[in-house]
């Protein structure tokens, strides 16, 4: 008896070893071979099954856009660049509410040329593609940021822009 | 008269089957080890090790431990590829929403 429960644990032993290693290795096999696409539009290609036209105007929309959002993005990161000096000096404490309403502002629009750029990159798609890629869009960038002002005020959503 | 010979020749030929049967001599502490066998066998009963038994001839046989490795290995592969190209698609999905909206991505 001894015997056959010391055959049946090394049994089950080599059986899980065998079943993590066949995992693994597909697992990181096929990581590889799907990761690091040309470029990042071809998730896009992939997901919403665009056609290669549909494909070049979003690049081209896409193109177009990345270069104004780095600028905005830099403009940003001085303002609070700025805003972090104030905080360390300490001593012009009058500064500071100006420096979180020109990163608000600078925010806003932001978000406001960010939701336009994905406005125009899904009327690029078919319908019913377009509405799902507004959706997902949505859900990374303001769903984040709704889901965190909801735990922090229960029912009532504060209004504040970013 | 002859009933009751008979009934005479039968106790006679009783009384000589009982003396003509040999009855070994028991070993010593018989009793004893007998009760002790009988006790042993209760506490442990045997069925447990007679289905660890059949389960382990079973799994050594070699045409069903191959179809266990093979059906482990492909089963393995299959789901490993499986969340490995949802790995990889996520990965995407998160490079792409970063490059157009890294200011407001959850990046918790």
């Amino acid at each position: 008896m001894k015997r056959s429960l010391l055959i049946l644990l090394a049994a089950l032993a080599l059986g899980a070893a065998l079943f993590a290693g066949a995992y693994f290795a597909a697992h990181r096999a096929s990581e590889l071979c799907c990761a690091r696409p040309a470029d990042d539009l071809n998730w896009l290609q992939l997901e919403f099954h665009l056609s290669n036209a549909e494909l070049a105007r979003i690049r081209e929309l896409h193109e177009g856009y990345l270069p104004q959002c780095a600028e905005r993005c830099a403009r940003i990161a001085e303002k609070k660049r700025e805003l972090d000096a104030l905080l360390g000096s300490g001593t012009n404490a009058t500064g500071v509410p100006v420096k979180q309403a020109e990163i608000a502002a600078l925010r806003a629009e932001c978000q406001s040329n960010m939701l336009a750029h994905f406005v125009a990159v899904s009327q690029a798609m078919p319908p019913a593609q377009g509405d799902r890629y507004l959706a997902e869009m949505k859900k990374f960038t303001l769903g984040a940021h709704e889901k965190i002002e909801q735990s922090m005020s229960g029912d009532c959503v504060h209004e504040h822009s970013h | 008269m002859a009933g009751a010979k008979n009934e005479y020749e039968d106790s006679k030929l009783s009384v000589w089957l009982r003396e003509s049967r040999a009855t070994p001599a028991l070993p010593s502490r018989f009793q004893e080890n007998v009760w002790r066998r009988i006790e042993s066998t209760a506490a442990a009963p045997e069925k447990s090790g007679n289905w660890l038994d059949a389960l382990a001839a079973l799994i050594l046989r070699p045409r069903l431990a191959f179809a266990g490795v093979a059906l482990l290995l492909l089963t393995g592969t299959l789901l490993g590829a499986q969340s490995g190209v949802q790995t990889a698609r996520h990965a995407a999905q998160m490079r792409y929403v970063a490059a157009v909206a890294h200011e407001f991505t959850d990046r918790q």
